[in-house]
């Protein structure tokens, strides 16, 4: 270390004064800058006191890092540089010409021991050292116009945003966040991958969620790539114009309207003021109209998709009028100026972590190039795993349109009314599942010549034991032109159309078996099952030990859906005083009193006319002839519905009669035994009681 | 004949043919195979495993589906069946031979839950 650094240059670089050859160590070297453009290479230096690293090497010296000429920890003259200050104050050095005094062995080591020089922790994630200044050597730095952001304070807030993207999560690291966006940001410009950003973050811990951020930012900035990469030397091209006048303070004016830099989808957040997006509209809605307490509105929302990944924007009011004609689902468009915000996971299921809101400034510009902008993100589960989902996951999925029902009104809670209509998908997996499309989509369906149905963003629900619902932000195609479509339809025509296969969604009958709540007669009593506010309903599998024969039959009223007694007025009219009429006659109908047994104890339960006719195996109008005519071969329907076991599905609830509260249960369901559904919950059962 | 029937033959599977040699134990299989000869055929269980089954007298008709043999197994791990019996599968529930096999495991899993023995003959 025979060489004397120039003490205090860093220092007065910092400041942006200007120092006359200055004799710095070169403490770190850090690639920034798109990996298929010419790398950019930022600096940190030391004079021995302070460490600066917001120096950039202009490209013409590349080389010297190239050719491991300048490595870390040998001894520079600066020769020719040039200092760049940003809208915010920073300054950034640009080296045109250093001349190595001292090698790295020679050297030894680092001299001193410097102090990192930004106001705070400056390094940590020096984030985007990138671009701007190199670009073509003159410092253009933060104007980098790039257009979509061009400021520096975009280009601060770019890299800062990456940081402070994290920042959001970490109040803490705030500060070193700004702190590197200082040196970053001249570089704004071409948001360059900067290897050293990734580095960076590590050093805040608290940041620790960056690093991802920070990565893909990273990489993605670069969506725009051909134009990025330009912008360092070689093309001040696009923003060589621009940049020319910007240099310094954030000239940002540029932007919208010439996006010749897009910034990626994957970067977006909310302290980063302007930016520009190129993508494609992948999902749009229609247009919402509400009312609630606090007035109404609408809104419509869209989803839009590029390389780095997805984000909604939605559009209330004014904007709805403005936009909602402009904005084509399919159509890729140059989109900036709109308010970024944490997103709201209940809205949307997309995995971004922000959403965009347009307002009155937002513009949305058609984009011609459209290269390497994704139709559509899908990821699509095979139908075979979507028993291994969760219930109301989100999921794509893409499958061959076996068969459609037809189109029904359902009316929902909220008595509106609504189509609906369930399609048969099958895919490669040879799995069928039903997919329940709603409203306009269910109509506009067309379900003819067994087309290629790809959905994004459905629901899965265990209704049925699996089964798929198009929601309001879902995006259903039909015969998409995405490569799975394809594969799909050559599959389908060769061999899907002959399988049998099977579905995951089982028809009614079965349905309730995924849902009920097993229990054994013996819960009802040790449960206190009924004593709550609710009702409590419960399936059960259980014997008929006994049938009450007496008074199993009543006369009802006649009248359509009036069950009650009627009296008989013995002159052959009967009285319904519900109805308030009387009557020459009367129907039938069934009350029965039984009792169920299962392995662990017994219960009185009622059955009414319809399940009192499944277990009797005969009407109630039948039952009450026979009762007239034949005793015996009434009392044979009862001896041969005795001891048969069935799947019962009841309600127990605590009743007061007269003065005294009873558990009652009533019988809503009888169903037959499905043995092997039974064995299978018996053996999962054993199984869960031996592990 | 009758000695087998008083016997307890516990349900057993392909891979507990090695425990049973040589006692009274009762199959079921899908039949896979018949030899010509009609003396012998091949029957797989649950699991997919394959045993061989047989018979003192040839077969009489062809045999297919699933079957319930009873009878000895012998030292090869052959079961020399005294009687068999066919599952019907045009009626009724078709028999899950899968979860046959899962609960044949079971049986034998928890011997001190599912015990065979001998009837006391009163």
């Amino acid at each position: 270390m025979s060489v004397r650094l120039t003490e205090g240059a860093v220092e007065a670089l910092f400041k942006g004064v200007e120092v006359n050859n200055p004799m710095l160590q070169l403490l770190s070297i850090r690639q920034i800058g798109a990996p298929s453009a010419s790398p950019r290479f930022r600096l940190m230096m030391s004079d021995g006191q302070h460490s600066l690293s917001s120096v950039i090497l202009a490209t013409q010296l590349n080389y010297l890092i190239e050719q491991n000429l300048l490595v870390p920890n040998c001894v520079c003259l600066l020769k020719k540089i040039i200092i760049n200050t940003l809208a915010d104050g920073r300054h950034v050095v640009i080296v045109m010409d250093l001349e190595i005094l001292q090698s790295a062995e020679e050297t030894g080591g680092k001299i001193g021991n410097p102090t990192p020089c930004s106001a705070d922790g400056k390094n940590s994630s020096p984030k985007k050292v990138s671009s701007s200044t190199s670009v073509s050597a003159s410092p253009p730095s933060a104007a980098v116009p790039g257009t979509s952001y061009s400021s520096s304070n975009t280009a601060f807030s770019a890299s800062g945003g990456r940081g402070r993207g994290f920042t959001g999560k970490a109040p803490v690291n705030a500060s070193p966040m700004k702190a590197s966006p200082m040196k970053a940001s001249p570089m704004k410009a071409s948001p360059m991958k900067a290897s050293p950003m990734k580095a960076s973050p590590m050093k805040a811990s608290p940041m620790k969620t960056s690093p991802m951020k920070a990565s893909p930012m990273k990489a993605s900035p670069m969506k725009a790539s051909p134009m990025k990469a330009s912008p360092m030397k070689a093309s001040p091209m696009k923003a060589s114009p621009m940049k020319a006048s910007p240099m310094k303070a954030s000239p940002m004016k540029a932007n919208s309207a010439s996006p010749a830099k897009a910034m990626s989808i994957a970067n977006l957040n909310p302290y980063q003021s302007k930016w520009t997006i190129r993508a494609r509209v992948t999902n749009k809605s229609n247009i919402r109209t509400w009312s609630n307490s606090r007035g109404e509105g609408k809104l419509f929302s869209f989803e839009i998709v590029d390389e780095s990944g997805e984000i909604k924007i939605t559009a209330f009011n004014n904007e709805v009028d403005k936009f909602f004609s402009l904005v084509e689902q399919g159509k890729v468009y140059y989109i900036s100026k709109a308010t970024l915000k944490a997103a709201n996971k209940q809205y949307t299921t997309l995995k971004h972590e922000y959403e965009m809101t347009l307002h009155a400034n937002s513009s949305i510009v058609p984009c011609d190039d459209i290269q390497g902008v994704p139709t559509l993100n899908c990821d699509f589960v095979p139908i075979a795993e979507l028993e291994n989902r969760d219930k109301d996951a989100i999921i794509d999925l893409i499958g061959v349109c076996k068969s459609a029902e037809d189109v029904s009104r359902i009316t929902t809670k909220s008595s509106r009314e609504v189509s609906k209509r369930e399609l048969s998908l099958i895919d490669t997996t040879g799995k069928v599942v039903t997919v329940t499309l709603w409203g306009d989509e269910a109509e506009k369906f067309d379900s003819s010549g067994q087309p290629v149905v790809a959905i994004k963003g459905a629901r899965l629900s265990d209704f049925g034991g699996r089964s798929l619902s198009a929601l309001f932000s879902s995006t259903v195609m039909v015969n998409p032109d995405i490569p799975e479509a394809f594969r799909l339809r050559a599959w389908y025509d060769k061999e899907g159309y002959a399988l049998d296969s099977q579905s995951l969604t089982e028809t009614r009958s079965s349905v309730s078996g995924s849902r009920m709540n097993w229990k054994m007669l013996s819960d009802v009593k040790s449960e206190s099952m009924g004593h709550g506010e609710k009702a409590d309903y419960f399936s059960c599998i259980a014997t008929v030990v006994y049938i009450r024969k007496e008074n199993c039959l009543y006369q009802a009223c006649p009248s359509a859906d009036c069950n009650k007694k009627v009296i008989d007025q013995q002159n052959g009219l009967y009285r319904c005083e519900k109805c308030n009429r009387d009557f020459p006659n009367f129907k039938y109908r069934l009350l029965l009193s039984a009792n169920l047994a299962d392995f662990g104890d017994n219960q009185w339960v009622t059955c009414f006319q319809e399940t009192a006719e499944v277990l009797l195996g005969h009407s109630a109008e039948a039952l009450g002839q026979l009762r007239d005519t034949d005793e015996d071969a009434f009392d044979e329907v009862f001896q041969k519905a005795t001891f048969r076991t069935h799947i019962f599905k009841n309600r127990a609830k605590l009743e007061t009669y007269n003065d005294e509260c009873r558990v009652k249960v009533t019988v809503l369901e009888v169903l037959p035994v499905n043995h092997r559904e039974y064995s299978r919950r018996l053996l999962s059962n054993i199984h869960k009681l031996a592990s | 004949m009758a000695g087998i029937l008083d016997v307890p033959k516990p349900r057993i599977n392909c891979s507990m043919l090695s425990q049973h040699i040589n006692r009274a134990v009762c199959f079921v299989g899908r039949v896979e195979k018949v030899h010509p000869t009609g003396k012998t055929f091949s029957v797989s269980d649950g699991e997919g495993n394959n045993a061989t089954v047989e018979l003192n007298e040839p077969l009489e008709e062809e045999l297919s589906g699933i079957v319930e043999v009873i009878g000895m197994v012998s030292n090869k791990g052959a079961i020399m069946a005294t009687t068999y019996d066919v599952l019907r599968e045009d009626k009724g529930t078709p028999f899950d031979l899968e979860l046959y096999n899962e609960a044949v495991k079971l049986i034998h899993d928890f011997p001190q839950h599912y015990p065979f023995e001998v009837a006391a003959s009163g």
